[in-house]
């Protein structure tokens, strides 16, 4: 890491975030302001199948491939997830769809995206997802 | 560079005797500049002294505020030069979602907290959020972060030549996170703190204290410590006194923390607890 990233760090907003979702047991990932995934949770991992340990820092490619996924499991490149709303648009946003979870298994999720707006402005996102007791909506 | 305490109390001023040693008054540091440019850290009673000294200077005062909890900001409306017409003091603060650093002062500085109005300030007085790139004031170059602490909290870096302070006088960046092992990144303050030959940084507690307060946005001694060895700061000035810890608590508080400093790798010479009426040079 460079010098300057060093001394900047993450935004206060992140630290707390992490710092919370770390602890709570519904599946939860954050993101920083440009979408890339810096930390996810354990319940998270549970339905991912890989711990961010494991994984590190997931790029938009790398979650991309993830989900949005169709039934068969192919990537839904036109659909938006609530965090693209919440990047993009800087808006809490909910919907449902299939991800890839463990093992390659389609799994439909609800998530919700929130994003973290503080004094100095857009520093990320913090997604939470749960499986869906309904299909993709 | 020489940094001069003038306040190292948290929470609110005592005047017992048994605290004395140490000193009464809440958060306030002098920072002396080659140019003597004056810089003034936090705005707790202390500042009120150090206005009486400074009253009728010629040079620029710059406030810098970490935040705006009222052991940071008390001294404010005794502090001598605000009433000077010939004083120039630019107020630096913490930016917010509640709107500019005037109106967010005014609160405490208007009716009925207050028998002055902000805006009746005879000085020239202006004042500015920090912003989040560096900035000059005088000689040094200031750069700031949010920190952890509750409600919007600022930690500086004041660098001079080649000195260097940071003040992180109310800081926890131990809630969370292992300050032994995370990442860097992850650690609340440390970028501000990396290599400072001075850190001035929250010791407000034990660690028995700590266990009923954690989250409070303060630290336990050992924290202090350990994220100050983390930083590889070469002096640790332990700061933000609780009120009921007299001089004697205070004493033992400071053998407790030289020893980890020294299990840290610190010289015993480089760690103190803050006192009212000292001074570092850089």
């Amino acid at each position: 890491m460079g010098a300057e990233a060093e001394f900047r760090g993450m935004p206060l907003e992140l630290i707390l975030a992490r710092n919370l979702i770390s602890i709570i047991s519904i599946a939860a990932f954050l993101t920083d302001a440009d979408g890339d995934v810096i930390f996810y949770n354990d319940g998270a991992a549970q339905i991912l199948g890989q711990r961010f340990e494991e994984t590190g820092r997931l790029t938009r490619d790398q979650w991309d491939a993830i989900g949005p996924v169709t039934d068969a499991g192919e990537p839904m490149r036109e659909v938006h997830l609530p965090l693209t709303t919440a990047l993009r648009e800087n808006r809490p946003a909910h919907d449902r769809c299939n991800i890839r979870g463990d093992h390659g298994d389609v799994v439909c999720v609800e998530t919700s995206a929130l994003p973290l707006i503080g004094p100095e402005g857009f520093a990320g996102a913090i997604v939470v997802f749960w499986p869906s007791r309904d299909g993709p909506g | 560079m020489r940094a001069e305490f003038w306040g190292v109390r948290g929470s609110i001023p005592v005047a017992d005797r048994a605290m004395a040693r140490h000193g009464g008054n809440t958060a306030c540091v002098q920072v002396e500049l080659e140019d003597h440019v004056s810089v003034v850290l936090d705005a707790g009673s202390g500042i009120r002294a150090l206005g009486q000294r400074m009253a009728g200077g010629p040079a620029p005062i710059h406030i810098l505020l970490t935040h705006l909890h009222l052991d940071h900001i008390n001294g404010l409306l005794f502090f001598a030069p605000l009433f000077d017409p010939g004083a120039e003091v630019t107020v630096w603060g913490p930016p917010s979602l509640r709107g500019p650093l005037r109106r967010r002062l005014a609160r405490y500085l208007s009716a009925p907290l207050s028998p002055v109005e902000i805006r009746d300030l005879p000085a020239k007085v202006r004042f500015r959020v920090a912003p989040s790139e560096p900035f000059r004031v005088g000689g040094a170059r200031v750069q700031c972060r949010l920190v952890n602490h509750r409600g919007p909290t600022l930690g500086y870096r004041i660098t001079e030549g080649d000195s260097v302070l940071c003040y992180l006088p109310d800081h926890e960046p131990a809630l969370g996170q292992p300050l032994h092992s995370g990442p860097a990144e992850w650690i609340s303050g440390l970028g501000l703190a990396r290599d400072a030959d001075l850190l001035i940084h929250d010791g407000q507690y034990t660690e028995d204290e700590y266990r009923l307060t954690r989250g409070w946005g303060h630290s336990a001694l050992g924290d202090a410590v350990d994220f100050a060895a983390r930083a590889g700061s070469r002096r640790l000035h332990l700061f933000h006194h609780d009120p009921s810890h007299d001089d004697a608590a205070l004493d033992l508080m400071r053998i407790e923390a030289t020893e980890r400093w020294i299990e840290a790798g610190g010289d015993r010479a480089s760690l103190a607890l803050a006192a009212e009426g000292t001074s570092v040079g850089l």
